[in-house]
């Protein structure tokens, strides 16, 4: 036990150590900002995956990483729907998950913001038309903000999240 | 390269009758049976002591509209030589049953129902005829991969209600998990069957996440479908589009430069590497030892920030292409990566000893989650999971492609099969690896980075690559169709074979301790569902 303090003393504070990128590609819209208001101090995130190639779940992974630590910010994952504030939802929606991703929106308690995460969730990226895909997300449930990206980098999302914590550029107060 | 001749010439003698015809293509011995035959032949290549052969590899390829008939494809791996052998059989116009294999060979159970949902053929004596990749809610008579299915057709919705397997009994009862289940995962359904707390038996249900990748390809060209490759999988982005690739430039008769194959090493090593890191520390991260998680989470973010650096992506997209790669390593670069491994070989070494010396770690690993030596034979089990129970198969060494012929790889091997044997396996390839990247660096020859293809693809004509991913052997079958498009692209994960091994890896161990074994595991279920 002591000998790994020891190397996490001697290996110190990594958090933040990654490259800038210049983001964002698509401004979080008002609206969107407006109905995470509630959410500025502390959000919980259910990710869920309805048919993406596991790139988006692995960068979402990366986000809870020492370097990125997105819970400085007051962003947790959830293992339940029910605990979550914020649904992030990867990949195109497979003919499959259809039924699982409606329930899982239900199953979230209001008020709740669905993020799209990676260009298969937007627009379902090389899937589109496949008989076994359904749809981009927002066929099916409405989506709030939208993250392109194939995958998007971690830094990338954390621009989007931090984009959720501030007041829109143009307002008033 | 593979010499299969007395395998073949064993089994001649013994199947004269059976025997329609005996064929080679690009170097693997084709034999073509009488459906009738199949599972006489294919019991005796599996249990016979000289040959001893596991199925790798079971698919069907709609002819249409070239010739009217299906054809059923079975591939081999023979034990003592690692070599191939292929048996082929055509169902003509219209037949629709096979006799199925799998009463003799486990292997083949998934590989038969997924021939039976995606063509419509129908095993015959199969002993689980349910649905597999089509879930319950798919019309009656949807088989994508018919060449009269359109690819964008719109499929309806009907009711249907899957039948799990029961165990019944005073006190037995089921825990029903997923399709979404905790933490940031893939879907999928676990049904465990619990008395107590040990597990008396686990069923998945998998292939939530079919996409139609096989009948996507099939809309593509030969030489465009490499970014579709890329993302069957997305942890395993250079294997996948590196075995397609080799697939295509045997089609194409392509010779690529060394150069090229060496730089293809290097990045599936790069791959290998933060793979294997990242899944050490998550194995730690369910032992409940956050701190080790947090050590590999970091390492493993490094390598991934030197794999931007170096091809612009943090999953190597786009280094391979058709005929070599497209991203070139300067000199200063390679020098670079081999220092920041020497660092992370440095810090990663110092963690291993501290796991080594953890006794409350190892007392979780130890013993949970056993694969059997024998279990892992039956399913014909491959990479990292077989190599821990036993199973000494690495394609690097055993039909090197890339580099690897003159790389010449170690391979570790353990015969425990328990999670802490899986973990090694891991360990030893981190090591491995960072060697393998410094020796590409000292070895690294000049040259051009692709060629041009050397003929046009023939129409009907196919290719088998194999390429060692770093979840194990990764194998694609890509059939040219006319004027250079795919007609059949059968792509598989090493996750599809190990998947049903999990099931009787879980046995007997408590449901707690089974995210453990399936961190251990760490199969992919985009690759299994396609």
């Amino acid at each position: 036990m002591f000998r790994i303090i020891k190397k996490s003393l001697k290996t110190g504070v990594v958090t933040g150590h990654h490259p800038d990128v210049n983001v964002p590609h698509e401004p979080v819209s008002r609206e969107a900002i407006e109905k995470a208001r509630p959410f500025r101090r502390s959000m919980t995130i259910r990710e869920v995956d309805t048919g993406s190639c596991n790139a988006c779940e692995m960068e979402m992974n990366a986000l809870v990483n020492p370097i990125y630590d997105v819970e400085r910010f007051g962003v947790h994952i959830a293992a339940s729907p029910r605990h979550a504030d914020a649904l992030v939802v990867t990949g195109p929606v497979t003919v499959n998950m259809e039924r699982a991703l409606k329930d899982v929106y239900k199953a979230t308690p209001d008020p709740k913001l669905v993020i799209a995460l990676g260009d298969c969730a937007v627009h379902c990226g090389m899937f589109k038309g496949s008989y076994a895909v359904t749809g981009p997300v927002e066929r099916h449930i409405p989506v709030d903000v939208r993250i392109p990206g194939c995958p998007p980098r971690p830094a990338e999302i954390l621009a989007v999240l931090e984009a959720l914590r501030k007041d829109p550029p143009d307002s008033a107060r | 390269m593979i010499d299969a001749r007395p395998a073949v010439e064993q089994l001649r003698v013994a199947f004269t009758q059976a025997i329609i015809g005996v064929g080679s293509l690009h170097g693997i011995p084709i034999l073509r049976l009488d459906k009738r035959d199949v599972p006489t032949v294919a019991h005796f290549i599996h249990t016979h002591p000289g040959l001893r052969g596991s199925l790798s590899l079971l698919w069907a390829v709609d002819h249409r509209p070239r010739e009217a008939r299906d054809e059923l494809c079975y591939l081999f791996t023979l034990a003592a030589r690692k070599d191939w052998l292929l048996l082929a059989t055509d169902l003509p116009d219209g037949e629709r049953e096979f006799s199925s294999i799998t009463p003799t060979l486990h292997a083949a159970k998934w590989y038969e129902r997924e021939v039976r949902d995606l063509f419509g053929l129908i095993p015959v004596g199969h002993p689980d005829m349910r649905r597999l990749v089509r879930h319950e809610h798919w019309p009656k008579g949807t088989h994508p991969l018919k060449k009269d299915f359109s690819w964008n057709r719109v499929l309806e919705r009907v009711q249907g209600q899957y039948a799990f397997r029961k165990i019944q009994g005073e006190g037995v009862f089921e825990v029903p998990v997923g399709p979404i289940h905790a933490g940031i995962i893939e879907p999928g359904h676990f049904r465990f069957s619990v008395a107590g707390e040990p597990i008396m038996q686990l069923e998945l249900r998998h292939f939530w996440k079919h996409r139609g990748v096989e009948k996507l390809f099939e809309q593509q060209q030969l030489t465009a479908a490499v970014p579709l490759s890329e993302r069957v999988s997305g942890d395993t982005t250079v294997g996948h589009s590196l075995a397609y690739c080799q697939a295509v430039e045997i089609l194409l008769g392509m010779e690529v430069p060394q150069r090229a194959r060496y730089l293809r090493s290097l990045f599936l090593e790069l791959e290998r590497l933060h793979n294997h890191i990242g899944d050490v520390g998550a194995i730690c991260n369910d032992t409940a030892y956050v701190l080790a998680h947090a050590h590999c989470g970091r390492m493993k973010e490094q390598l991934m920030q030197l794999n931007d650096r170096l091809a612009g992506s943090r999953f190597l997209r786009g280094v391979n292409c058709v005929g070599g790669v497209a991203v070139d390593v300067t000199d200063a670069q390679a020098a670079q990566v081999v220092t920041e491994l020497d660092a992370i070989e440095r810090d990663f070494t110092t963690i291993e000893k501290i796991l080594f010396a953890n006794a409350s770690l190892t007392e979780r690993l130890e013993n949970t989650g056993i694969l059997t030596e024998r279990i892992a034979w039956d399913h014909a089990v491959v990479g990292v999971v077989g190599r821990a129970s036993g199973m000494d198969r690495d394609i690097r060494r055993d039909r090197p492609f890339a580099a690897y012929g003159e790389l010449q790889p170690q391979v570790p091997f353990y015969r425990y099969g328990d999670v802490r044997a899986r973990m090694r396996v891991r360990l030893d390839e981190v090591h491995e690896s960072i060697r393998l990247v410094r020796e590409i660096r000292r070895r690294l020859p000049q040259g051009p980075l692709t060629v041009r293809p050397r003929r046009e693809p023939v129409a009907g004509e196919w290719a088998i690559s194999a390429v060692e991913g770093w979840r194990g052997e990764i194998l694609y079958v890509v059939m040219a169709g006319e004027l250079g498009r795919i007609h059949r692209c059968k792509v598989r994960d090493p996750s599809f074979v190990n998947w049903p091994a999990i099931q009787w890896a879980a046995l007997g161990n408590i449901v707690p301790d089974f995210p453990l074994i399936n961190k251990s595991f760490n199969l992919s279920y985009a690759g299994n569902d396609l």
